[in-house]
């Protein structure tokens, strides 16, 4: 391969001129080190060591993909954020610490991570779930080997930045576990794959498993699944919260563990490096945002997590104790989930500032800090000139980026609104709630009301209106989901 | 009042000539411009004069921006240079000059203490120069990032694994270095199909930069079609294993979308059409 590599390389240089050398021509490497990617192909169906094929006809891969992906895309963390690693020459990868997308599906969500599951087989009978025992759909498993073919030839030809790999269970939470470590270690050993892994770690399964494979993965994950453990009685019987929030500890402590001793020796093998993330499904239970809120806080606080996923509830199977939900998932309420936890892990935001027992729920026509900012109208206008960091952070209309900006460039000299506005300000949202100099924008009223409808009237740029859904929608489907709360609530 | 117009080979290496240039004339700096290529409309009363690249020159004024105004403020200006815009020169020297004055003015004034002046240059976005280079800076940056993002390689048959592009700023120097650390053993190459500029990386080697026109991949890469408008065109030997690949990715790609949550216009947002054509999983059948 090299050397056709060198003879196209001579072609290329007799006849072009070169801009720049960057080179060490004579290549570094001598061959014996280099692995090859290339024909590592295995046909399908008859991979060694194929552990557990659970038909007696191959499958075709294709159709695998199809079937594990299909039953993996409802796992809504997909990020590959939170660990910047180089490459170290030796085999394939590294990864980046805000993460990468590299595609966008039709629903508009990135894709990141070849998300899939090592089987949808699964001996529980989770009442949301596609894949549970109880549900005649089909079924299928990749074998280890499987696994890393696809994801190291996915990876090279830059589709994706690793691997997210779930799993129904199978056998026991133990044996799962110890399928996804097979195929974890295989690629990370034998491939010597340096890019992203998230993995889940199966609530029930042996703890020794889960301190092997965090020692191989970048994150781990357990899911909460339901906000409460009463949501999760009803819906998932085979699960209890204690299970699931042993492993999270365990992870949390073996997290805490590893940068100590980091700190002591340099090289110790990094431990779930990316930290560990969970999700909740939003809409399947009757809890209030302001319980969802105060749990995410909890695990942000209490289990360290790196992030907290909502996943609006898809409706995938028939089941008295689901909600109907006619006006398709509640995606504005996922939306506006997202835009306080934003609140809460970047702007300083506590839970209990947004809701309260007596406001349960977000505002569905504003985001929620600019519900805040109007309730707290005494706190403002600030002077963009004088005023700290924090209290900035608070205006709407100004981000994380902006109000960093902010302070940078008022320190050489007075900033004014046409400033604001070169920075990236929304100065349509936050004129009402700011001073330059001691002036507002233009004269404005200092009134909740005033300032709700014209901040309503600005209309916000959801992810979803126009052909997402319609505002219209919007507001009935909200009617529908305070009804079905209500119903819920009182049956 | 005579006004000085230097007109700057479009590269590096000429804007900076161009700002070496531009000090030697001492002149104050409101009476002399930088340009690149033609100029369209000439003025009267002014001088315009052709500023030829000079290597030497290029590199004091590279060091100085480096030592002077910072580590960021060199690649916001490098970033700013990859720009198609003919004000970017402009831009640059007056940015050039706000930074080395800042520098002059350090120990006067309270904001010494806290924030010296080094390093500070593109934090004052009043400065309408300093904001047109953050402005075009961040144009390279964000395109850089989509080809980080977006680019696909496809396996040839000889193995070597070919990507593609057409950016509107010259981002490649930008994005290789990415994926030469990512895949270090793979014989890769990245083609700028507007600039005609191949990256190329050999498997355990160093990258670097060839630029020449169709003539010179006949025999070798990709045959002679170099527009790269169509990936499918036979005159490309994909491999064998490509097209599996691209198959199960494509396929891939089509499961893992929520039917239930169907939003066209929240996909063109984050993935603006004019990748598309490059992307694998967007070339219909
Ligand atoms: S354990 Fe529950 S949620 Fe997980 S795959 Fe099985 S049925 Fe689905």
């Amino acid at each position: 391969m090299a050397a056709d590599f060198g003879r196209t390389e001579l072609t290329v240089s007799e006849s072009s001129r070169r801009v720049r050398s960057n080179v060490a021509q004579e290549s570094a490497v001598s061959q014996d080190n280099i692995i090859s990617y290339r024909n590592t192909i295995l046909q399908n169906g008859t991979a060694p060591g194929g552990g557990i094929a659970s038909h007696k006809d191959p499958m075709p891969l294709m159709r695998k993909l199809e079937i594990l992906s299909d039953a993996a895309k409802y796992d809504v963390s997909c990020s590959s954020s939170g660990v910047e690693r180089k490459g170290d020459g030796t085999g394939i990868g590294n990864t980046s610490k805000a993460g990468i997308c590299h595609s966008f599906s039709a629903d508009g969500r990135c894709i990141s991570l070849l998300k899939i599951l090592f089987t949808n087989e699964c001996i529980f009978d989770c009442k949301y779930c596609i894949n549970r025992r109880s549900n005649d759909v089909p079924r299928a498993s990749f074998t280890p080997d499987e696994i890393c073919e696809l994801t190291i030839q996915f990876y090279r030809r830059n589709y994706i930045e690793g691997l997210f790999l779930s799993s129904g269970i199978l056998g026991s939470p133990s044996d799962t576990m110890e399928l996804i470590y097979e195929a974890v270690y295989k690629l990370r050993t034998v491939y010597r794959f340096q890019g992203y892994i998230h993995v889940k770690a199966i609530p029930g399964a042996d703890p020794e498993l889960v301190r092997r494979l965090g020692l191989l993965a970048d994150r781990m994950s357990v899911n909460l699944e339901l906000p409460t453990a009463e949501g999760l009685k009803t819906l998932a019987p085979n699960k209890h919260r204690k299970n699931i929030l042993a492993p999270m500890r365990q992870i949390q402590q073996g997290i805490t563990q590893n940068k100590n001793e980091i700190a002591v020796y340099r090289h110790a093998p990094s431990f779930v490096p990316a930290g560990q993330s969970t999700q909740m499904i939003i809409g399947a239970t009757p809890e209030s945002d302001y319980q969802i809120m105060m749990v995410a806080e909890s695990l942000y606080q209490k289990f360290e997590l790196k992030r907290v996923y909502y996943s609006a509830f898809v409706s995938v199977n028939e089941d008295k104790d689901l909600p109907a939900l006619p006006g398709g998932p509640p995606l504005l309420r996922e939306h506006r989930l997202y835009q306080a936890d934003w609140l809460l892990r970047f702007y300083g935001f506590e839970a209990g500032e947004l809701l309260s027992e007596a406001k349960p729920n977000f505002n569905v026509l504003l985001d929620p800090k600019a519900d805040w900012a109007l309730r707290h109208l005494e706190q403002f206008p600030v002077e963009i000139n004088r005023a700290d960091y924090r209290t900035i952070l608070r205006v709407p209309g100004i981000g994380v980026k902006s109000a960093q900006r902010i302070i940078r460039a008022r320190r050489s000299g007075n900033l004014n609104f046409e400033d604001l506005k070169k920075i990236g300000v929304t100065l349509k949202r936050a004129l009402y709630f700011i001073t330059c100099n001691g002036k507002m924008m233009y004269p404005t009223k200092v009134e909740e009301d005033y300032i709700t409808r014209n901040l309503i009237g600005e209309k916000e740029r959801l992810p979803f209106d126009r052909d997402g859904m319609t505002y219209r929608q919007l507001s009935l489907f909200d009617d529908d989901q305070e009804f079905l709360w209500k119903q819920a609530i009182s049956s | 009042m005579e006004e000085y117009y230097l007109i700057c080979e479009d590269s590096l290496e000429g804007i900076f000539t161009g700002i070496y240039d531009a000090y030697l004339k001492k002149k104050p700096h409101e009476q002399v411009h930088l340009c690149v290529g033609e100029e369209e409309n000439y003025r009267l009363f002014a001088v315009y004069e052709e500023c030829r690249p000079d290597e030497t020159k290029a590199v004091k004024v590279a060091r100085t921006i480096g030592r002077k105004l910072g580590t960021e403020a060199y690649m916001s200006i490098c970033r700013a240079l990859a720009s198609p815009e003919a004000d970017k020169a402009e831009a640059v020297y007056k940015t050039v000059v706000a930074g080395l004055s800042m520098q002059s003015s350090r120990g006067c004034g309270l904001h010494t203490v806290f924030a010296p002046a080094r390093g500070q240059v593109m934090g004052n976005l009043k400065n309408p120069f300093v904001h047109r280079v953050f402005e075009l800076a961040r144009f390279t940056a964000n395109e850089a990032h989509y080809h980080v993002e977006f680019l696909r390689f496809r396996e040839l048959e000889n193995g070597i694994l070919y990507a593609p592009i057409g950016p509107k700023n010259n981002v490649i120097t930008f994005i290789v270095p990415h994926f030469a650390d990512r895949l270090p053993l793979e014989n890769f190459v990245i083609h700028d199909t507007l600039r005609e500029i191949y990256a190329l990386h050999p498997a355990g080697g160093e990258w670097y930069l060839v630029s020449g026109g169709q003539e010179s991949w006949n025999n070798g890469l990709t045959g002679d079609n170099a527009t790269g408008d169509s990936l499918t065109d036979d005159r490309f030997n994909f491999s064998q294993e490509e097209k599996k690949y691209s198959e199960l990715f494509t396929h891939f790609f089509h499961t893992i979308a929520i039917k239930e949550r169907r939003n066209d216009q929240l996909q063109r947002n984050m993935l603006p059409l004019r990748y598309r054509k490059y992307m694998t999983e967007f070339q219909g059948k």
